[in-house]
């Protein structure tokens, strides 16, 4: 499936390190396209694995997680405005 | 699971848990580590241990390419899964003459069964390539009362000869292609054919790597040393779906002709922006898919070569014997 993750984690209470953290989980699994937002295609198996590993950090009452899913990216249509980042999705470097 | 095509020169480090390739004028790309499958290196990159054992660790087999695209080696993670069991028999296979013998002609026959339904395709479109057909049709026959491998691999090299041989008919005219030589390939049919030939053998190799199976032992191909030939056999069967189809629609369709190669050391080799160009275009037809009759479901072309390891392991273990893969469609 393709998924688009967005995060919204706050500063407060040692912000910086979940922020951190929250970061570099999702750096694993998917694609960094914009400050807090991922996206790319992943199996059930590995976002129920994302998830897991997110849900160690993630402070319930300050920080948010979204998940956007998407079971094929075919139903997915993409604009871009200002700097185009296609080049970022790419596996071709 | 994707496949990353790095062919930019620099330096491949690990960083915050994933892998990291880095440019000297500072451009960089991180590879999602978690949903890679397999990386193929092109340009002059260098890495460390700590960048590899970390590869090896998330079992990512990583293919080396020199300059001209030709394939250098692999790194092969430590195996993990390992089966003893399958290993014997695998070797059993290999030391029996005779049941050596009945894989070695499956694979010939299934390769063959391929080659043939490329060439009926193009008698479908009005090209004159009858002749061809019914000469394989004819060797064909003598594939399965071979008793001896080398006499298996003669059909196999006149089989291949013929097939070749409808290679112009199939591509208008328009280049030449005679017969196929390697090192150095001499025309621009022949780099495309060692070119892709290469991708894919590394793609079965990444498949294989995932199953149980060894790649040493092979059973068409000897077993000879620094070679993975196992990977080389199930290769034979793709060849005509993945390399020979996309040659003949790159040349076709006119997506690559002569500017692309560059004349050198006596040979034809393709040019850094032609080579990305076919790069692509075989990742894509990797990810094609079908539906599969059996499996009732869709698979890419990639996981057909999957399903084609888990079709020997049933043999190995006298579960089921092996029957090729088959264009179906």
């Amino acid at each position: 499936m393709y998924i688009i993750l967005v995060y919204d984690i706050s500063l407060e209470m040692n912000g910086a390190r979940v922020l951190n953290r929250v970061f570099k989980i999702c750096k694993k699994y998917l694609t960094h396209i914009q400050k807090s937002v991922f996206e790319g295609e992943i199996t059930p198996a590995k976002l129920k694995k994302l998830e897991q590993e997110l849900k160690e950090y993630v402070r319930d009452d300050l920080d948010s997680v979204l998940i956007f899913k998407n079971s094929n990216k075919r139903w997915l249509t993409k604009e871009y405005i200002g700097i185009d980042s296609s080049d970022v999705l790419s596996n071709f470097f | 699971m994707e496949s990353y095509y790095l062919y930019s020169s620099g330096t491949l480090i690990r960083k915050d848990n994933v892998v990291r390739m880095e440019t000297a004028d500072g451009r960089k790309k991180d590879l999602k580590i978690e949903m890679t499958r397999d990386l193929y290196l092109f340009g002059e990159v260098t890495t460390n241990t700590k960048c590899l054992s970390y590869l090896s660790e998330m079992k990512i087999p990583v293919h080396f390419f020199n300059y001209y695209g030709y394939y250098t080696g692999t790194f092969y993670p430590r195996e993990k899964n390992v089966s003893g069991k399958l290993l014997v028999e695998q070797v059993s296979h290999s030391v029996e003459e005779e049941k050596r013998i009945t894989l070695a002609q499956k694979f010939v026959e299934g390769a063959t069964a391929n080659n043939l339904r490329n060439l009926q395709y193009y008698r479908r479109r009005g090209k004159e390539v009858g002749g061809q057909i019914s000469s394989i049709e004819a060797v064909r026959k003598r594939i399965y009362r071979t008793t001896e491998i080398d006499e298996l691999m003669g059909i196999e090299g006149n089989i291949h000869q013929i097939y070749y041989s409808a290679w112009e008919t199939i591509l208008n005219n328009q280049v030449e292609f005679k017969a196929r030589v390697r090192r150095p390939p001499d025309n621009m049919v022949n780099s495309l054919l060692s070119y892709l030939n290469m991708l894919t053998y590394s793609a079965c190799l990444s498949e294989i790597y995932v199953s149980q199976l060894n790649p040493t032992i092979s059973y068409l191909h000897s077993n000879s040393e620094r070679r993975f030939s196992l990977a080389l056999d199930i290769s034979e069967i793709f060849k005509p779906l993945i390399v020979d189809r996309l040659i003949f629609s790159l040349i076709n369709k006119k997506i690559i002709s002569e500017k692309d190669f560059e004349k050198g050391s006596m040979g034809n080799y393709l040019k850094q922006n032609a080579q990305q160009k076919v790069l692509r275009q075989f990742d894509e037809r990797l990810n094609k898919t079908i539906r599969h009759r059996e499996l009732k479901r869709n698979v890419s072309y990639r996981r057909l070569m999957r399903l084609e390891c888990y079709k020997l392991i049933k043999h190995l273990m006298h579960d089921k014997d092996y029957e090729p893969f088959r264009i179906w469609w």
